[in-house]
């Protein structure tokens, strides 16, 4: 079935903004149903024989994240009463293109458990801070959990601290790599527990895709077989196939229209000519992930809603989240190879929550990368991580035996949500749209730090465990400076005055928008948030259809 | 390359499922092969630059018993990328090696670098290692040497062969020592 094709000026029943771990999903979903869509994504829509091993664009040239070179500048600031500077790259970064940041995601898809949804009341509240239980349990979100894992496509086994599921995994794990047989045995000498990581990526074919063929170009990158399950070649081909989808990509939105009964009525957005257009809805979701969204929402304020669009509770944008990290890195006597295959194979989840006794709030889990990804440019770059020497012939011998020799164990850590951490219109840089830029404000909770200073010290604990013979760490012990988990900004509740979407993803303001994407998580759970953002975009798209089928479009 | 083709074979038998894509790859790293084409005229550098920023990058990864920057040919990585992504980095960098430049002749009374000899140029850039010019030097002479080879540096994929990396589109288990004795305790 061809893309169906949609007049502006006609009302579609739902337009979608953006294709990514959450849009595509609300697009597949809604069109199958028999709504129809219009789904607006700012990049193209590359196929996985465009995805290519190139470092030097990837990383350098912004080919799949936009930032200044790309004529998306971003600033950043550690407080509000500081002016923001433009950062090189993109502090929150994503990708732009159909898929978004699920096409170029390492894929490690960990669930919450029971406890991260009510964790504010086990306990207690955190001073300062806005940390609250989430508005639905574990148990409300395990069905969604599953049809991630079988129509997204997943690979894993049942692990000794998975939270009760419904089904197994559809594709056994990926196999293990040095890396992680590292990780694994030290585990052991340690009285902890490695267990195979969970991926959003296809161990053997599923569901008409192929499995890996572990070329390594994987974190940062987009597959070039389609084994990693992103919504690119998941999702998007059945919205296509439902006849009821059309997909402009190269649109760039600049404004969600509310009509005078203050609901959404249309979506204005640039076209890929540059042409100035706006497609009339019934109903519009928007899913451009948790920095454009909240940017977007705020770019829609009028007369009838001054500090942009659903902020009466004056939360869109606030409780940015990023997730910590920490990183252990070990050279080893023997070739590891870690650049070879996904970027993880094995997780510790022994230290999901730290004990309270410590006397912060904390948690998380660790597990084995290469260095800088596995990239041979980007191991140059930072190298001389052993030796001290950044050029010189000291320099090369020791590049010569690092990138092969060597492998970091990473903790993946809690963020605290803060009124203080935010993204908000930068009030003098501008895109190249004119669009105010998106503007960062970031200081970690103290507790945030505490927690990636623990799983530092484990971290280091299992790389001597591991047998490495030179070590060296580091975590953003001063704060982080961005991240590509962007969480907290639109977030769900049952209390309009606290928070921004219901228990549905619905706007508490405006009844017929929806917000669905890492902006509605409450708290960050434990380091890998795209399997929740996906599981909530399945139940947000299950309510909207049933609504929707009793005519409350 | 023999291993590129041993992989490129290994690819195919495994992923015939997988057949639309597979002449896509193919046709793109055909093409990146033949974009490698090795240049010797630069375009946008002077010659008095492309001199003095190859001698540069020849400190920075040396040449010894293996190849270094030099061969792997970063300065023509440089003359590509300084006139299209990375122009914006051009009228620094020649700014900074006029600063250099000046070094040299108060230094050592020589109107360019790359005429001292290795130890003094060792010397010049330990002068300059925090400034703004040496660190843009560096990344460009990196980026020029690990660089995918259709950028005109990584020539002959020195640099990933330096470093013990390969480029291929299928990788089998076992990845690296530790994981093949892993499987051979059958632990």
């Amino acid at each position: 079935m061809a893309w169906a094709t949609y007049p502006t000026r006609e009302e579609v029943d739902f337009v979608v903004i953006g294709s990514g771990s959450a849009g595509g999903i609300m697009a597949k979903e809604l069109s199958s149903a028999g709504f129809s869509v219009v789904v607006l994504e700012q990049g193209p829509h590359l196929q996985p024989g465009d995805f290519k091993h190139d470092e030097w664009d990837y990383t350098q040239n912004e080919g799949l994240v936009w930032g200044s070179r790309k004529g998306h500048p971003q600033t950043f600031r550690r407080y509000e009463h500081e002016k923001a500077q433009i950062v090189d790259g993109a502090p929150l970064g994503y990708a732009h293109n159909v898929g978004g940041s699920s096409a170029h995601f390492s894929g490690n898809f960990w669930r919450l458990r029971p406890i991260d949804f009510m964790e504010a009341s086990v306990l207690g509240p955190i001073t300062g801070t806005n940390f609250v239980d989430w508005p639905i349990s574990y148990e409300e979100l395990e069905p969604y959990y599953t049809k991630v894992d079988w129509e997204i496509g997943l690979s894993g086994v049942e692990g000794p601290w998975d939270p009760p599921r419904s089904r197994g995994y559809p594709c056994p794990p990926i196999p293990v790599k040095s890396s992680g047989v590292l990780l694994e045995r030290a585990a052991k000498k340690l009285g902890l527990t490695a267990y195979p990581e969970p991926h959003a990526i296809l161990s053997q074919p599923h569901n008409g895709r192929p499995g890996c063929i572990h070329c390594g170009f994987c974190n940062g990158f987009g597959c070039e077989v389609g084994a990693k399950s992103s919504t690119a070649v998941t999702m998007i081909p059945l919205a296509q196939a439902s006849g009821n989808c059309e997909l402009r990509t190269g649109c760039t939105v600049s404004k969600i229209s509310t009509d005078e009964r203050g609901r959404a009525s249309e979506v204005v957005y640039w076209d890929e000519n540059g042409t100035e257009q706006a497609q009339r809805a019934k109903s519009v979701v928007l899913s451009a992930n948790g920095a454009e969204s909240a940017r977007l929402l705020l770019l829609s304020e009028s007369a009838s809603h001054p500090d942009g669009l659903s902020n009466g509770s004056g939360m869109v944008g606030k409780n940015l989240m990023f997730n910590g990290s920490s990183r252990v890195a070990g050279l080893f006597a023997e070739p590891v190879n870690a650049f070879k295959s996904v970027a993880t194979t094995r997780v510790i989840h022994d230290f999901y929550s730290i004990d309270p006794k410590h006397g912060f709030y904390g948690g998380g889990g660790i597990d084995e990368r290469s260095l800088s990804r596995g990239l041979p440019m980007a191991a140059a770059m930072g190298s001389g991580l052993f030796s001290g020497k950044s050029w010189g012939k000291e320099y090369k011998d020791a590049i010569a035996t690092e990138f092969s020799h060597a492998c970091s164990f990473n903790g993946h850590t809690t963020s605290l949500p803060l009124s203080t951490n935010n993204v908000t219109l930068d009030p003098d840089v501008k895109d190249k749209w004119g669009r105010p830029a998106l503007r960062t404000t970031f200081m970690n909770h103290k507790d945030d730090i505490a927690t990636m200073k623990f799983f530092y010290d484990r971290s280091m604990e299992l790389m001597e465990a591991a047998g490495a013979i030179q070590i060296e760490g580091r975590f953003s012990g001063e704060g982080q400076r961005g991240g590509v988990h962007l969480l907290g900004t639109c977030r769900m509740g049952n209390d309009p005055s606290t928070s921004v979407v219901d228990r549905f993803n619905r706007s508490h303001e405006v009844p017929n928008l929806y917000m669905v994407d890492g902006g509605s998580m409450v708290t960050s759970g434990r380091g890998q948030p795209t399997m929740t953002i996906m599981a909530l975009a399945f139940r947000a798209a299950d309510h909207i259809i049933q609504s929707a089928r009793r005519g409350e479009l | 390359m023999s291993d590129t083709t041993l992989s490129r074979r290994a690819f195919l038998a495994r992923t015939s499922i997988i057949a639309l894509s597979v002449p896509m790859i193919l046709s793109a790293s055909t093409q990146a092969r033949a974009a490698q084409a090795q240049r010797a005229e630069f375009t946008t550098l002077s010659a008095e630059e492309a001199a003095e920023f190859a001698a540069i990058a020849a400190r920075i990864i040396p040449s010894d018993d293996t190849p270094g920057a030099t061969e792997a040919g970063a300065v023509y990585f440089m003359d590509t990328v300084l006139s299209g992504s990375h122009k914006d980095y051009l009228p620094r960098m020649q700014e900074g090696l006029i600063g250099l430049q000046a070094l040299a002749q108060s230094r050592y009374s020589s109107l360019t670098y790359h005429t001292l000899s290795t130890q003094q140029q060792d010397l010049l850039l330990a002068e300059i290692e925090d400034e703004e010019f040496f660190r843009s030097m560096r990344f460009m002479t990196i980026a020029g040497t690990f660089t995918l080879p259709e950028y005109g540096g990584n020539r002959n994929e020195i640099g990933w062969k330096l470093m013990g990396f390969e480029d291929r589109h299928m990788w089998m288990s076992p990845y690296g020592f530790y994981d093949a004795d892993y499987a051979a305790k059958g632990e």
